[in-house]
């Protein structure tokens, strides 16, 4: 997949008027006037526990149903996309990078990769050499150890491997140092934002750590953004 | 990466499980197969014995228990035939073959001894299409030679030239022992050696464990406990056999045996006659086996009636009554087979737990949630075609080991008949069985909550 080039290519999020609560509850879980993020362009959301950071990135990924409201990923209403539409073009469009990097286990470091890509328009045959030359490039050499057999940090890599596999426009990290030492979290966040970079992927990072404030640009305050008040271009 | 390796890293992932589940189904194939393979074979085994004949005639209280008694040998005929009768039979119709056989001695009380005359070896075929080859030596061509099975060749490791005697009555026959008027209990005949004439080559049918001799040689035998009966009876005792018993002690007397003129007519009894209708090439006798078959026994000179006896119709008859029973094994089977198929559905359902967040993260990549419905199916479906392969090779194992244990002890040849149909039908059945077990987890796959089960565990 070509990256887009980010001086005309539609922004990566944007998210208009955007409200959710559960079914039968009464508070509002998520409500967000509006967040715009460019093509890769990278922002830090914050926020404290139960703010509904978890359940907004579940919501742009198209895994839940808002309430109200609308979100766009590379300016395409992922909403209205319905079943296999909606999960084809989460595959294409969006990466996930989670807190316990969610490996697939049983699975090796390569075909944890090439599972990104099963369920993208890449061709078959390129799956392996995709998947080889990306986890090289991240330093991963035994690439066909089972997870298990992996450190945390290689973990992490290998994640970040799958979430970028398939050139997505949008990367979504859900605490992702979450699991590691200030260290190696620092180590593992640079990782992240250089791949995304790399790939001209946009990121969108969830993290209460005050630890990563500095290595972003942009960043952003759920608890703020909640009042309608905060929406930012 | 294809969805293949999917469901083999899921199957790989709870191999004992995976193995347990297959084996399960592989039991159930496998029993199914052999029964539905051997059942057919089973009645071809049967048919071999009857070979070309067309009726069976002897005196049995019914024409089915003629056939077992007959061609299978299960007992000794209760009453006998006269020989004038069979004169009588015989002179009825332009028989193809209208062979005499006397049936109710033995060898070791083991084999069933068969008196007949030397057209048994020329006119009758054991099998359809398969006369007699003699493996070793020939047909006997007087009294006191005899001819044995390739079973019993086998089996008493006998040879041309040995010497053997026979047993008056079988063993099997529970006539004496149940205390039946003019029943002979058994009794080795040690002043009638026999001489191996001949050894036939392997039927696969129940004559290769029988022996043959001709009839004077067991008329010589009848007439011999005859003239004890009769000497017993008179009072004379030059036996000093007083209260002789039959069966408390073998005969081994130094008398000469008796000789051809010796025999009366009441000694030249049978008990059973093979009968052939004339046949022309392309032409079909069945509709005249009813009407010759029906003259035999309502003729009023036989007293009491003939039973005559069809073997194709009575094997029929038989396997009506077997196949009630062969039903009901089949019914275990397809009980077996469904709870396998309950077992598979366990196994997934149980997996599911473990399996959420697979099926979440695989959601997130991209995977539409028909697709995770169909990994499940496939994924069940899998376990019903290793089972069902597995199943295939059981059953044919099965099916070699029980055909090995009826040759080697009954002498029957049965060779299973794994119709392409029929095998299909069990894999096919085996594998659409197993996908509709796995559609209850399917759906619980298919309705798998991502974001719930992406949350850090713990």
């Amino acid at each position: 997949m070509t990256a887009p080039d980010s001086s005309t290519a539609p922004p990566a999020l944007e998210i208009t008027n955007l409200r959710f609560r559960y079914p039968g509850g009464t508070d509002w879980i998520v409500d967000l006037a509006s967040l715009r993020l460019g093509a890769a362009e990278q922002a830090l959301l914050t926020g404290g526990s139960g703010v509904g950071k978890s359940t907004l990135l579940q919501l742009i990924a198209g895994l839940m149903e808002p309430s109200e409201g609308r979100i766009n990923v590379a300016g395409r209403h992922i909403h209205a996309l319905h079943g296999a539409a909606r999960d084809q073009y989460r595959g294409r469009t969006i990466g996930m990078i989670f807190q316990t990097f969610n490996l697939l286990h049983g699975f090796s470091a390569l075909e944890n990769v090439m599972a990104a890509m099963m369920f993208s328009s890449i061709p078959r045959a390129e799956h392996r050499p995709r998947a080889e030359k990306l986890l090289t490039h991240l330093g991963i050499q035994r690439q066909n150890a089972q997870p298990s057999e992996l450190s945390v940090g290689q973990q992490q890599r290998v994640a970040v491997a799958r979430a970028v596999a398939c050139d997505p426009v949008l990367v979504l990290a859900d605490e992702p140092t979450a699991s590691l030492d200030p260290e190696n979290a620092l180590a593992a966040m640079e990782l992240i934002q250089q791949t995304c970079r790399e790939r001209n992927a946009a990121l969108l990072c969830v993290s209460h750590d005050p630890s990563m404030a500095s290595r972003f640009q942009r960043r952003e305050s759920l608890t703020a953004l909640r009042t309608h008040s905060a929406a930012t271009a | 990466m294809s969805d293949f390796t999917i469901i083999l890293r899921s199957l790989r992932a709870r191999l004992f499980s995976t193995v347990i589940t297959c084996f399960t189904v592989a039991i159930a194939v496998g029993l199914m197969l052999v029964l539905l393979s051997m059942r057919d074979a089973g009645r071809q085994a049967f048919e071999r014995g009857s070979g070309n004949m067309h009726l069976l005639v002897s005196r049995d209280q019914s024409p089915l228990v003629s056939i077992l008694n007959g061609i299978f040998y299960a007992a000794a005929p209760r009453s006998p035939i006269t020989y004038a009768e069979y004169d009588k039979i015989s002179s009825m119709a332009p028989f193809e073959f209208c062979i005499p056989i006397q049936l109710g001695d033995s060898y070791e009380a083991r084999w069933p001894a068969v008196a007949t005359s030397a057209e048994f070896f020329t006119g009758f075929m054991p099998a359809p299409d398969t006369a007699w080859k003699f493996a070793q030596g020939r047909a006997f061509q007087q009294e006191m030679e005899i001819v044995l099975g390739a079973v019993v060749a086998s089996s008493t490791g006998h040879k041309i030239g040995d010497k053997l005697v026979l047993t008056h009555g079988i063993a099997q026959s529970r006539r004496a022992t149940d205390g039946e008027k003019d029943a002979v209990a058994p009794h080795v005949h040690n002043e009638f050696k026999y001489t191996v004439v001949g050894i036939l080559a392997p039927t696969g049918t129940i004559h290769d464990r029988a022996v043959f001799t001709n009839l004077d040689s067991t008329w010589l035998i009848h007439a011999f406990d005859r003239r004890e009966r009769e000497e017993h009876a008179a009072g004379d005792d030059s036996h000093k056999h007083d209260d002789h018993d039959h069966a408390d002690h073998d005969h081994d007397h130094d008398e000469p045996p008796m000789t051809l003129a010796d025999i009366e007519m009441e000694d030249r009894k049978i008990t059973t006659i093979y009968l052939r209708l004339p046949t022309r090439r392309g032409s079909d006798v069945s509709s005249s086996i009813g009407p010759v078959a029906a003259a035999l026994v309502r003729d009023p000179s036989f007293n009491p009636p003939l039973t005559v006896a069809s073997p194709v119709t009575e094997i029929n008859k038989l396997f009506v009554i077997v196949g009630s029973v062969d039903q009901i094994f089949v019914a275990m089977a397809v009980v077996v087979m469904v709870s396998s198929g309950i077992g598979i559905l366990l196994s997934l359902y149980n997996s599911m737990s473990e399996r959420r967040r697979q099926i979440a993260v695989l959601r997130v990549l991209g995977c539409p949630q028909i697709r995770i419905f169909g990994l499940v199916i496939t994924e069940s479906a899998v376990i019903g075609a290793i089972g069902a392969v597995a199943g295939l090779a059981i059953s044919i194992a099965g099916c070699w080991l029980v055909a090995g244990i009826l040759k080697d002890r009954l002498g029957l040849v049965v060779q299973p008949a794994f119709t392409l149909d029929l095998t299909l039908f069990v894999l096919l059945g085996t594998v659409i069985l197993a996908a509709l077990a796995g559609v209850i987890p399917a759906i619980l796959a298919y309705r798998t909550p991502v974001a719930n089960n992406l949350k850090p565990i713990g």
